[in-house]
This record gives structure tokens, sequence and C-alpha cells, in this order.
């Protein structure tokens, strides 16, 4: 086990102690071995008041064609490589806006994970494990949901719009599960209830009567579960204005970008600034096994305006220094360019990229070979990428939940959190 | 144009990044092929074809000359009816005019074989491989572009050109179309069409007052923008004079024209992924359009220029339409596609009576991309994504 964040910088005296009596007194007997971990560390780490954004490349964009060119390889494709404002770093010419914005990345260009299809590294690269039947690993949304969010909150701590992510909070409980809205960041039609507002307050008291004898007679956590689903979607009728961005989308269309990604990536920062702290926002159709070149064309460019306007638009308001903005999709696409003009799925080498909330901009970090077949230089795998994810959060990787008695760290044992694009 | 027994008798190694372009140079004998690094190459055939150095394959032979000047991949060639001269388009955001038979400039070496030379060295003592591997590759004049047409901004995905040579139009990625005078190497007209949608197929009447212009957005993202048009211009004042997919969908209403689902579907079905190749008929009265990108069917529409109308679906290529042409008397209407092979079909009763070539590939095929008839209509030659040009005899 390695990380740079030992377990001291994350626990103070006083979580020792509260953790320590709630272990003590029996009330997380199955989490005996929790002494160190949940709630006092969350407290901990929400102290920190991070948020993230995860900018989700459904299907795998291609390194290719965005920050890792090999121009002039066989390899390499058919766009052309345009200078950043770093200076030194080249992305490609899809990305005008980013490349002027490189100097608040760190990009990673050696990442080397482990599934190589779509259902696998999109469980693969939202947890940090392989999917397995015994453990329900939590996503990471729901691990920043715990460990970031506000639990007092009305408003949802993990948000998705549009996206993929198939394993939700697993083992740390529904509490810290998804809510996701439609795929242009509106509330799905289904949260407004269909009652005057007086009739369902004497439907909820009703419930709550019931399910509290109910709760008394019976332990079992189905009947918290319940419970704790309905009284977030009471809550949520407190905070429907947060999710009302029409007049803001009006301000910042041209901004960022008129296209369904620009507004779910405003609907995002919204969202962080009303205080939710975990946001992801999906972008579908990377999968590009025919017409690569042709679909990342159509892709990449709208999310460049969106992200680069995120990034821009969390600076001004002083929200990007406590906010990390994750750029990936589950796998990356082959150098071997198929006889559909498509790239097929690959993990030997691709790229992430991270901004934000302490992260070192304009670095590159790893480097692939000449043709992009293999990682030449620090390969950083899925456990490596979640390991310094957390970090950047204030997070310890380290910290340990539990599937019954078996403890399972945020980022896999083994994982090396790459320190070098951290502050 | 007849066809009887057509004999493949060329197959020309282009070896590097796709072969997707071709044109026959004022002759049978001589034709240029162009690819997706930028390269264009010609070649000067004998009139009889050697005896092939592998069996069961055309005999290959090696380029005379090489055009330099594009930096990223041809998309398109068109040679005028004297074939001294060549126009490309690339997408390297340039249009290039070429004199292929200007005094050359420079010499190079090349080595576009490199397939067939591993295919004859298996089994050979080391020695033999390595004469066959290290042996020198053809030696080529190099020449330059004679003019340069630049005014687009981005990929030219699309160009054509009028029957009697003046006028050419060209399309691009930001779904600019322009319409230039080859003789002063101007611009007559130039029009947008929607954000985010590209230019995917552009071709002039044979007189030059009438364009078609497909277009398509590679990915439905923005809210209001509909993402695939097909219509005919004014060639002179760059005003569209007749919406194709209005005609062709009578029931949608105009304000339901925007990126929904259903109109998503309505044009699904004529456009497929975008019409990709354009052609008028040598009177000028039909269209053909071949749907692209890669999709079930890979139809051929044949359009009544004057009403707009479909009047006959024909061919059809597995995964997707890449090229097309008509015979010089119109009777015949030839297409390309993702099926390696050239399909030919009559264009009064849609019934296709030749193909040229056979589908190669595992589930998917290799594409012949671009297609070109020699001026005399005994040639018909295809650029092959594999490496390959091959050319046919028509009637042998």
């Amino acid at each position: 086990m390695n990380s740079n964040c030992p377990i001291n910088e994350h626990l103070n005296r006083r979580s020792l102690l509260k953790s320590s009596l709630v272990t003590a007194s029996g009330a997380s007997l199955m989490n005996w071995g929790g002494l160190f971990s949940s709630d006092a560390h969350a407290a901990e780490a929400g102290k920190k008041n991070k948020h993230c954004i995860l900018i989700w490349l459904n299907g795998g964009c291609s390194q290719f064609e965005t920050f890792d060119m090999k121009i002039g390889r066989p390899t390499g494709g058919l766009f052309r490589d345009i200078s950043t404002n770093t200076g030194e770093s080249r992305v490609c010419e899809l990305m005008p806006n980013i490349a002027q914005r490189m100097d608040k990345l760190a990009v990673i260009r050696s990442m080397k994970t482990s599934q190589i299809d779509h259902p696998g590294g999109i469980y693969l690269m939202h947890t940090g494990y392989q999917e397995t039947a015994a453990v329900r690993f939590p996503e990471i949304g729901a691990i920043v949901a715990k460990y970031c969010g506000e639990k007092k909150s009305d408003l949802p701590n993990f948000v998705k719009i549009s996206s993929n992510g198939n394993a939700g909070a697993g083992i740390i409980g529904p509490q810290y599960s998804p809510f996701s809205l439609d795929k242009d960041g509106r509330l799905p039609t289904f949260s407004e209830s269909y009652l005057a507002t007086p009739i369902e307050t004497r439907r909820h008291g009703l419930r709550d009567f019931m399910e509290e004898r109910y709760a008394k007679a019976h332990k079992a956590e189905p009947a918290r579960m319940h419970r704790e689903s309905y009284d977030r979607a009471r809550r949520l009728q407190n905070v429907r204005q947060a999710f009302d961005v029409d007049s803001e989308w009006e301000k910042y269309r041209d901004r960022y970008g008129n296209s369904k990604l620009g507004r779910r990536l405003m609907t995002a920062r919204c969202l962080v600034e009303a205080g939710v702290s975990f946001v992801e926002v999906g972008q579908s159709g990377y999968d590009t096994h025919a017409d690569n070149f042709e679909g990342h064309k159509s892709l990449v460019p709208t999310m460049d305006i969106g992200w680069a306007a995120l990034l821009d638009d969390l600076s001004e308001r002083g929200l990007l220094q406590d906010t990390l903005v994750v750029w990936m999709g589950e796998i990356g696409r082959t150098p071997r360019i198929n006889n559909r003009s498509g790239r097929d799925h690959y993990v030997r080498s691709w790229s992430t990229a991270l901004a934000g909330a302490g992260v070192k901009g304009g670095i590159v970090y790893g480097e692939s070979d000449k043709d992009g077949i293999d990682v030449k230089d620090k390969p950083v795998t899925e456990g490596d990428f979640f390991g310094t994810v957390y970090t950047a959060l204030g997070i310890n990787p380290l910290e340990e939940n539990y599937a019954g008695v078996r403890p399972i760290p945020l980022a896999p044992f083994g994982h090396t959190v790459v320190k070098e694009i951290l502050a | 144009m007849e066809i009887s027994k057509p004999a493949h008798i060329w197959q020309l190694s282009f070896d590097g990044d796709w072969p997707t372009s071709v044109a026959f140079l004022g002759s049978s004998r001589k034709l240029a092929a162009g690819s997706r690094d930028g390269r264009i190459f010609v070649w000067d055939l004998p009139e009889s074809p050697p005896e092939s150095q592998e069996k069961d394959t055309p005999p290959d032979a090696a380029p005379v000359r090489q055009l330099v000047g594009h930096e990223n991949g041809v998309t398109h060639l068109i040679a005028t009816d004297d074939g001294k001269t060549l126009i490309s388009s690339s997408l390297d955001r340039t249009i290039r005019i070429w004199d292929v038979n200007a005094e050359a400039t420079g010499k190079g070496d090349v080595i576009l074989d490199k397939p067939a030379r591993e295919r004859l060295s298996n089994r050979k003592s080391a020695a033999e491989k390595a004469a066959i591997l290290e042996a020198p590759g053809a030696t080529v004049e190099t020449i330059g572009s004679q003019h340069t047409l630049e005014g687009h901004k981005d990929w030219i995905k699309a160009l054509g050109i009028s029957a009697d040579g003046r006028r050419l139009i060209s399309g691009d990625d930001t779904c600019l179309t322009i319409v230039w005078n080859l003789q002063t190497k101007k611009q007559i007209a130039s029009w947008h069409g929607y954000q985010r949608v590209w230019v995917t197929s552009a071709a002039l009447s044979p007189d030059g007052k009438t364009a078609f212009v497909g277009e398509f957005a590679g990915r439905r993202s923005s809210f209001d923008v509909p993402a695939a048009q097909a219509r005919l211009w004014d060639a002179q004042k760059g005003q569209m004079t007749l919406d194709l997919l209005k005609v062709w969908t009578p029931t949608v209403k105009d304000e339901d024209r925007v990126d929904s689902y259903g109109y998503g579907q309505a044009w699904g079905k004529l456009l497929s992924r975008g019409l990709v190749c354009a052609r008028f008929s040598p009177d000028g009265t039909l269209l053909a359009v071949g749907q692209g990108g890669e999709t079930d069917k890979g139809q051929i529409h044949l359009v009544n220029v004057e009403s707009g109308k479909i009047e006959r679906t024909v061919s059809g290529h597995q995964s997707g339409a890449c090229d097309v042409r008509f015979s010089a008397d119109g009777r015949l209407v030839l297409s390309s596609g993702r099926d390696t092979v050239i399909r030919v079909c009559q264009v009064a009763d849609g019934k296709e009576i030749a193909t040229l070539g056979k589908a190669r590939g595992g589930q998917f095929k290799d594409w012949f991309y671009g297609i070109a008839i020699s001026p005399d209509e005994q040639f018909v030659a295809a650029a092959d994504i594999a490496g390959l040009v091959h050319v046919w005899q028509l009637n042998s």
C-alpha cells in the first residue's frame, strides 16, 4: 500500500474518539473494523468543502484525437496538432479552447488499465475496481458524496446528467446513490409531485407515522432505505429552484456552446455552486469503431467549448480551487485504424485529464511510445488514478469501508498516488 | 457505355494510407490517384498489361510522377476533359490545380508495393528475402501545383465540376460551400449552412447553373439545428431553389424540422448517415445521390432535378456508398461503396447489370472509395482502401 496521504493527516483526536465510541457501543457492529473509517473521516473530508465534476466520455474517447497525437506515424490519423498556452505540449486541432487552458490541466498520457470492454470499463473507471460478485464497490460519485457532501443538505450530493456509471453507491449505502437528471440537465418529470403541497405534506406525515412504528419493530436495512428514499424525495422539493437553470442558460448559452452538452456542463457548475458535491456529466458516442475521425470531429469540438467554459466559469467564481474537474472515459482507442476508418477499444496506453482542486496545471504526465502502442514512461493504473483523484479531493484513498467484515479501501491496495500532479 | 465480360486488368500498388480518389487524365492509360496521407501519383500505363508476377492477381505498375503539395488527405480528384489539368481537394483545407504535364521540379524514390514484396518474399531464403524487400522503389518525377484555391477553413470533403469545366463547387466542414470560376480562380458565390453541420457532397449541373449540396451533422448535439440537409441552389446567386427534404417528407411541418426524434426518423431513412456523393446526369435532368457513413443499405437515389422527387432508388452498398457516376449517355449509373464492389445499374429500371470487384474482408468489407470512368468509357478505375488502385476493362 502506498499513498502520499498519511492517515494522521485526516483524523484528529475528536474524530478518533467519536469513531471509537460508536464502535464500542455496538452501533456499528458489522462495521467493527471501521475504527478509523466512515463518518468520522467523512466529516473531516467534508470540512474541506471539495467538489468534483466528472466529464464522462462514454464509449472511450481517442487519445490520438485529443491529447496524445502521433503526427506522421501510421497510427496518427487525420488531425493535426496545435500549440497550447503552456508553450510545450501540443493537442489536437479539435480542441483550440482547451489548448488555451492547458495551464490549468494535468494530462495523464500513460493510463494503463485492465478492462477493455464497455461494461467492465465503465465499472472500473467509476469505482477503481473490477466488478466482482462478492463486493458492490461504490462509484466515485457516491464516495465523494459520502466524504465531501453536506449531509443535511436538501440537495442530492451525487448528481448524474446523462451519464453512464453502473455501480451506484454499493457498500456505502443507498443514501449516497446518484440522482439522475434528464439529458438536458432538467429534473426528471417523476420528481414533481402531482399532488398539491398540503396534501403531499399530509401524506408524508402519515407515511412517517406508519414507518416509524414499523422501524421500531424492524431494524432491517430495507426499511431504512425506504424511509431514506422518501425523505430525500421530499427534501428535494425544497430545492427545486436549484435545478431551474433556464435563465442562466440564456446568459451562458454562447459561452458553453449552444449544445446539449454545454447546457449539462453549465448545469453542473450551477449545482456545484449550490453545494452539490459531485456532478457527473456524460457525453456519449465515442465508441467509434467506424468513422472514428468524423465521430471525434462531431463530438470533441462541442466538448472542447463546454469544458473550457466550465473551467473559466468555475475559476471566475472562485470555485475551481475547490472543484476537481475530471475528464475521462472508460477506455482509450487502438493505435491501428481498422477498415471501417475506425479505432477499436484499447487500454494499454490512453489519456485522462484533471484540473482544479489543487491539481497542478500545465503538466503532461507520462508518455506513450512513438506509435502510441504502449506506455513508455510512468504508467498509471486505475488504482493510481483513483488514489490521485481522492487525494486531490482531500479524501484518504486508504480509507476503508466494509463489505461485511472485509475492509475495502477507497482506492485498491497497492496504488500509487501521482504526487507530481498534485500541488 | 457497354459492358460485356469486364476484366480486371491492372492492380496498382499504392501502399500507405488509404487511396481515396482516382481520375483518368484524358486517356485510358494515364491516371492519377490520391490518398489519405496527401500523396498524389500519376501512372502512365502501357497499352498491353504485362504478365503478372503473382498468380490470380492483375499486373502492377509503378507511377511516373508525384504531385507534391497537399499536407493532409486528398478527398477528391477531378480531371478536365483534355486530361491536362487535375483538380484535387484535401483535408488540408485547400484545393489545388495541377498541370500534370508541367516540367518536373525534382525526382524522388517511392516504394508503394511493400505488401506485395512481403508476399513475394514469403518462404524465400534470407538473402532472397532481403533482395526483394530492399530492392529500389520507383523513381518518380515530382511537380508542384499550379494554383491553390484558398477560402475554406476546414476539411474539404465535397468537390464537383460543371460539364464545361468552367465552374467548380467545393464544400467543407464549417458548412461553407463555394462556387469557383475556374478560369479566373475567383469565387462566384458562397454560402453557409448551419453551425456544426458538414458539407458532405456537392455537385454542379452540366451548365454550372444549379448546385446540389448535401449536409450532415455527425452528431446531433445542438438544440435547434436539423442534422441533415439536401438542397438545390442557384450556383450564381447562392440562393436555395429547392429543399429536397421538404419534397421527400411532405407531411412534416416546417416548425418540426429541427433536431427532433420524429424528424430524425424521417430523414434518417432517406439520407442515412448523410449523402456523401452526388452527380448530375449528363443532360442535367437527374441527380444521383448516395447514402454514406456506415449504414445498412448505402442506397443511391435518382432524383428528378425539376420536381425534386426521388424517381428511383437503385443498387445499394452494404455498409454505405462512397462515390457515384453516370455514363456519358446517362443510361447507366455506377456506384462504389464499403462492400468492395462497383455496381452498375440501369437508370431506366434500376436493374443492376454488372458488378466490378468482389467483397473482401471480414464482417466489414474493404471500401472502394472513389471511382473514375475513362474518356472512351472502356475502362473503370477504383481507389481501394487496401492500398490499391484497380482498373477494369469493360469489354474484354
